[in-house]
């Protein structure tokens, strides 16, 4: 797929910004808060309707603004599609493809695909359980949109769950039978989260495990495994059902007194290892990023093969930070099959050969001239 | 609607007005199924004709509103005032859920038929009356799937998957 032209309206610190993209590869460069990231964050929401780095949409729309707008052109094998998601300071947001108003967000997803690389994927290593889950739910959002709708419902039998667990908490009562139907509805909605992940870290693992080879140089070993929070000998549905009940009921006394929700996909686990030490303990700098940089090689290769068509790629201020040795295994691997926006703040440590393929663009000031 | 009012002459304007207010006045719940109701028992209950064996379930008096003009069902209703939604601090307690289990464990009637909205809360207020009423009768759920005139190949997967599970006997 390729990402003809973006239009930003009142997005971030952009008034109103037209950019079409010219090569395979654009440039984005600038000095520091200019607004290179904010172009990338807007590629991201239309792919995945969620930002790694704000959850309110009120941050998103310029100061002094009540709304704003972000549209792009893309091509598809199929055709030509005209996306655009419009987000309100106050209010919610509304999507449309081909200018027709889309009154679902699941429809919408999965029409642009990207992968996001940024410095802060180092968190994927070095952070807590949340931030390997988040993101592979936002790599399952790409893969099957559908899982937006299904992750959504988990999170709202949660949500109204624990609600009830802190008012049988704060009040003595026993309100048993409401909470049994809770559970089931907990089983029901956190088993298609659990399959589904244990499913896209079936696939995404050994490509991971290739491309860490390869970078690595074969020293070391990687290995990415879905620890659910339930567990279960196979993937049989009637014993994953049966597992989290069993579960729910010994964790009871424990949910009552806490007041919240002690068993389910919302406490899974993805365990990354090198050597089979787990990677937070074991690495240096450079050996995370080694890692960071596989995951996201397998992304892109799994939603290209999933999907059928290669997603853009997003590389936010990372290429910089990664050795030449690693930087060509980057680049080898995109070639001119992934459409690759990249931001930095100097041209300098790019090869010159490709700097010659490449678009160019300055950012200055939420401002966006080629160069 | 404001326009199409103020050019329209006052009696009518007036007539309309007192109707509201009358409305505001009257209109309460009916005492048997909490419908909407002028009268201390509504229409649909007083109704002879209609058949006292099935107990059709709603959430909102919206709902009874919408199965009525199917003209599909001939039994009676039975309205909820809501659903289960412990964050906004609606539990059994506060819909009509005990007069219902009265009126069922009185009127034992055939059929009790759940149609409730599929959302998460909606799901669970099906669930929850559902094992609370199976001991004394039949207790169906309305089945969710295609809309008519609707295409197997652009229906989304949630839907389908609806559709699946309430698949039904080739009659």
């Amino acid at each position: 797929m390729y990402l003809k032209t973006l239009h930003l309206q009142q997005f971030r610190n952009y008034q109103e910004q037209w950019v079409d993209f010219l090569a395979p590869k654009t440039i984005l460069v600038g000095n520091n808060a200019q607004g290179k990231s904010n172009l990338l964050e807007a590629v991201e929401l239309l792919a995945t309707l969620r930002s790694h780095r704000s959850t309110r949409d009120r941050d998103l729309v310029r100061e002094g603004e009540l709304m704003s707008k972000v549209s792009a052109t893309l091509e598809r094998q199929t055709g030509i599609t005209d996306l655009s998601l419009t987000l309100r300071r106050n209010g919610r947001r509304t999507v449309a493809l081909n200018s027709e108003n889309i009154r679902r967000q699941m429809d919408f997803l999965g029409i642009l695909n990207a992968v996001q690389f940024s410095s802060l994927d180092l968190d994927l290593v070095r952070g807590g359980p949340d931030q390997r889950r988040t993101w592979l739910d936002t790599l399952l959002i790409q893969l099957e949109p559908v899982y937006a709708h299904i992750l959504q419902q988990y999170n709202q039998v949660l949500r109204q769950r624990n609600a009830l667990l802190k008012k049988i908490q704060s009040s003595d009562e026993q309100s048993s039978e409401e909470l049994t139907v809770w559970n089931e509805q907990l089983v029901s909605a956190g088993i298609r989260v659990i399959r589904r992940r244990s499913r896209a870290i079936a696939l995404l693992a050994p490509v991971a495990a290739n491309w860490h080879e390869s970078i690595s140089g074969s020293t070391e070993v990687l290995q990415v495994k879905y620890a659910p929070n339930v567990v279960t000998a196979d993937e049989h549905l009637d014993e994953l059902q049966q597992a989290f009940i069993e579960k729910i009921s010994s964790r009871a006394i424990a949910e009552q007194h806490q007041g919240t929700t002690l068993v389910g996909p919302h406490r899974d686990e993805v365990e990354l290892t090198i050597n089979q030490t787990p990677a937070r303990a074991y690495g240096s700098q450079g050996q995370q990023r080694t890692l960071v940089l596989a995951l996201k090689l397998a992304e892109l290769k799994l939603i290209e093969e999933v999907v059928g068509e290669s997603p853009l790629l997003l590389l936010d201020d990372v290429l910089a930070e990664l050795d030449l040795h690693r930087q060509n295994q980057l680049l080898d691997a995109i070639q001119d099959r992934f459409q690759t926006l990249i931001t930095t703040t100097h041209l300098g440590s790019f090869d010159a050969q490709w700097l010659k393929a490449s678009q160019i663009l300055h950012v200055q000031a939420g401002e966006i001239a080629s160069g | 609607m404001a326009l199409h009012i103020l050019k329209r002459p006052e009696t009518e304007i007036q007539a309309l007005a007192q109707a509201l207010i009358d409305a505001k006045q009257q209109v309460g719940l009916c005492s048997v199924c909490f419908h909407l109701s002028a009268e201390p028992v509504c229409e649909i209950c007083r109704n002879t004709n209609r058949d006292d064996h099935t107990i059709c379930v709603v959430s909102d008096s919206r709902d009874v509103i919408a199965l009525e003009k199917t003209r599909e069902y001939h039994g009676k209703y039975h309205v909820l005032g809501g659903v289960i939604s412990p964050m906004d601090g609606i539990g059994p307690e506060q819909l009509t859920i005990q007069s219902l289990v009265r009126r069922v464990s009185q009127q034992k009637p055939k059929e009790i038929i759940l149609a409730i909205s599929p959302s998460v809360e909606g799901e669970t207020t099906t669930l929850y009356l559902g094992q609370l009423l199976k001991p004394f009768t039949r207790v169906t759920r309305i089945a969710f799937g295609l809309p008519v005139g609707g295409d197997l190949e652009y229906a989304d997967e949630v839907t389908l998957a609806r559709a699946l599970e309430g698949r039904r006997e080739l009659d």
